[in-house]
């Protein structure tokens, strides 16, 4: 049985990085986003969390406070504005691929390049069957200089020539994204992983994604209730007519399930579990269907106000939408539990591993 | 199988070019600079010199003062425009919203008065209708703008939000109450013309999507209304028909936001479908699950094509379609969310970017789930029709 209670060390980072949301983020979402990026001043309290290295560990130039860690402050940080998030944590998504990257002195050299801010990491995953022409977004424009691709159990190392076209995407335009070809780049190393070493680095990428969405999710809940218990219709607030209650504490269910599963597969990478890749896995899936849904619900009960930029629940809607198309989206994620799902235990039928 | 007469084959076909020309191009320009076309782009005087989106679609039994048109063919050629962009096919010219008020509401004289106008075919001419306020959305019975007399006239005060197209009409019919205490009972509507002193656009939304069509808020300080500006005059207020007038409206443009749903349901189809035939191996794993999900999408748009579809002939044979006007349009767009975001998951991380369109389409089809009553909204009167949901909840 996991302790459900953060360590002390967690809950100081989660405390401040939620002082930081509401002094510095959540007042400036809007001013963020047209910018394209966050103020330094917050990008400097956040380097010094350092939240690049906090999953890192100690020969790639990281804390390693691990992955637990780095999930509770992603999801707080998000709470409050996931806009930035992408950018301000360099290595981010592909940390995973960082970690196991064999070649050692190579990926101290990309970590320590994403440390002191010269150099930001992509991440993307190709399905060996139809092949890729290019990374399709990464955060930091113009900084970007590694692409992580997974494809198949192979894992390659491309550095990118030049500076990359910024790129018009769905969401998380405060972290400046960028579209780059792999014709744009140089191949500076390939290694096959076995398939659990493999799944583990999709895994990683993939609980990125499902931590920021639980702090973008509970947000969405957090103004959806507030909006709906003042604004009156029909005689009585929104949220006080059976049928949307009934929706409310659905999704108030689905996002506290959300966060109980990422923080299981945090959990499972900080013990260095066999199986994390796998449950890490299965948490996105969960996560990104339960952020969809509460951030649907988000603009579907403030109505037109949903709809325009006045209210975030529209950036959250669009935001979550994009985090379930990273990392070779909803198909790479379903392939790979139904690949491993015959060949992971049950967690009740072995507790002598948890 | 829907049997399509000669003609509106020829019609959807004229849609279809003009898709491909304008109207998807004009949206993905709209989108980009968040600005809707100009009132005089030259597609909106094309269509109005031509009478209508393709031409000769108004013959002449179909004049747009006649309470006989065809609707059927009108809400198909409607699905076809909004499969190429709902934002555009909503700037169109035409008395919008307006339209279906005035001519179920409106006296023989105030349809000739301001429909007319749009029989002029040398300039682009819009109305539109004005019923959500800051605090009124849903629940419509809660409008606050008033409505007082003054001798023979009226004025009104109060503030609108979430207008389409008002900021370019030549009129809006607006909803007011003359007493808020009366409820349903209190509403009545007007014709506000452009100028009239006191009506004043405040702002053009910021929208997520949709950002083919404007829409705008706008005040009403003191505006002095001449009597006949009150439609459907003072006795068909008497009957207290007043509210059930607004409702019927909605009535007959739910369908149509359906039949705007399944058009864009249709893009992202097809979208993902070219995808999967050029992008996807002939063999591969994903191309079978593709495939399934395609096949999904499509019952999905197939059934409510023929929910609309029913909705429309009921009104059309002169039947109610108020449970029927609601099945559809609270089925409908959760299905087409689905079919977009489900489009996404086909093309996987390359949806992401905006000139794949299909995340402009997933920030585009929200709307319907608000606009002409939410999904909420369409639950509780299909349960007051069924059963008699009390009012009250």
């Amino acid at each position: 049985m996991r302790a459900f209670a953060l360590a002390p060390e967690v809950e100081e980072l989660r405390s401040a990085a939620e002082r930081l949301g509401r002094s510095e983020l959540a007042p400036n979402v809007r001013e963020a986003e047209a910018a394209g990026r966050w103020p330094d001043s917050v990008l400097a309290v956040l380097d010094g969390f350092p939240l690049g290295g906090l999953d890192l560990t100690d020969d790639l130039g990281g804390v390693g406070a691990g992955l637990m860690a780095k999930a509770v402050v992603l999801e707080t940080v998000a709470a409050a504005d996931a806009g930035g998030l992408p950018a301000a944590d360099r290595p981010g998504i592909a940390a995973g691929a960082v970690l196991a990257c064999p070649d050692r002195a190579l990926a101290a050299a990309v970590a320590a390049g994403c440390l002191d801010g010269s150099g930001h990491c992509g991440f993307t995953v190709i399905d060996p069957e139809h092949g890729s022409a290019g990374l399709d977004w990464a955060p930091g424009w113009p900084a970007l200089r590694w692409i992580w691709a997974m494809e198949g159990d192979t894992l390659r190392l491309h550095e990118v020539r030049g500076t990359p076209e910024p790129a018009v995407v769905l969401a998380f335009q405060t972290s400046g994204g960028v579209s780059v070809p792999f014709g744009a780049t140089t191949v500076t190393g390939s290694w096959d992983l076995s398939p659990r070493a493999a799944l583990a680095v999709r895994g990683r990428a993939r609980l990125w994604a499902a931590a920021v969405a639980v702090g973008i999710a509970k947000a969405a809940l957090d103004e959806t209730i507030s909006y709906t218990t003042e604004r009156v219709v029909f005689g009585k607030p929104v949220a006080h007519h059976q049928g949307n209650a009934f929706d409310l504490a659905h999704a108030a269910a689905r996002v506290h399930g959300a966060r109980l599963v990422v923080r299981d597969a945090a959990a499972a990478f900080d013990a260095d579990e066999d199986d994390a890749g796998f449950w890490a896995t299965q948490a996105w899936l969960e996560t990104m269907d339960a952020a969809y849904n509460a951030t649907n619900l988000g603009i579907q009960l403030l109505g037109g106000h949903g709809f325009i930029v006045d209210h975030l629940a529209e950036k959250r809607f669009r935001e979550a939408r994009m985090l379930a198309m990273l990392a070779g989206a909803r198909d790479a994620a379903e392939l790979d539990v139904a690949a491993f799902v015959l060949d992971v235990d049950d967690l009740l039928a072995v507790p002598e591993r948890s | 199988m829907i049997e399509l007469d000669v003609r509106t084959r020829e019609m959807l076909e004229e849609v279809r070019a003009l898709g491909r020309t304008h109207i998807r191009p004009m949206g993905l320009e709209a989108d980009r600079t968040a600005m809707p076309p100009p009132v005089d782009h030259e597609f909106y005087l094309l269509c109005t010199r031509q009478g209508g989106i393709v031409a000769k679609s108004i013959g002449a039994d179909e004049s747009p003062t006649a309470l006989d048109w065809k609707p059927v063919r009108n809400f198909l050629l409607g699905e076809e425009t909004a499969y190429w962009d709902r934002g555009v096919a909503l700037s169109l010219p035409g008395p919008g919203l307006g339209g279906p008020a005035l001519r179920n509401t409106g006296t023989p004289e105030q349809r000739q008065r301001f429909l007319e106008i749009f029989n002029d075919h040398s300039k682009a001419r819009w109305g539109a209708m004005a019923m959500t306020e800051p605090s009124a959305g849903s629940d419509v019975a809660r409008i606050q703008t008033r409505a007082r007399k003054d001798g023979e006239g009226w004025v009104l005060t109060g503030q609108k939000m979430f207008c389409s197209n008002s900021a370019r009409a030549d009129w809006v019919v607006v909803w007011a109450t003359v007493d808020p205490a009366l409820g349903r009972n209190g509403h009545r509507a007007f014709v506000v013309e452009r100028g009239t002193p006191g009506f004043e656009i405040l702002k053009i939304e910021h929208k997520m999507g949709s950002r083919g069509y404007e829409t705008a808020s706008f005040v009403l300080d003191e505006v002095h209304l001449p009597a006949e500006n009150l439609l459907g005059g003072e006795s068909f207020y008497e009957s207290r028909r007043g509210f059930k007038a607004s409702m019927a409206t909605f009535n007959m443009t739910r369908p149509l936001h359906t039949a705007h749903g399944v058009g864009m349901g249709r893009a992202a189809h097809d979208f993902a479908l070219d995808f999967v035939r050029t992008d996807y191996p002939a063999q591969g794993r994903r191309r079978q699950r593709a495939l399934e999900r395609l096949a999904r999408i499509r019952r999905g748009l197939h059934t409510a094509r023929l929910m609309y579809l029913n909705a429309v002939w009921l009104a059309k044979n002169g039947e109610s379609n108020v449970l029927e006007a609601s099945f559809a349009k609270m089925y409908s767009p959760p299905v087409v969310l689905d079919a977009v975001a489900t489009a996404l998951d086909i093309l996987g991380e390359a949806g992401v970017r905006n000139d794949k369109m299909l995340e402009k389409l997933y920030r585009d089809v929200k709307i319907l789930d608000i606009g002409e009553g939410t999904q909420q909204v369409q639950r509780v009167v299909v349960a007051r029709q069924l059963f008699g949901f009390p009012r009250d909840e």
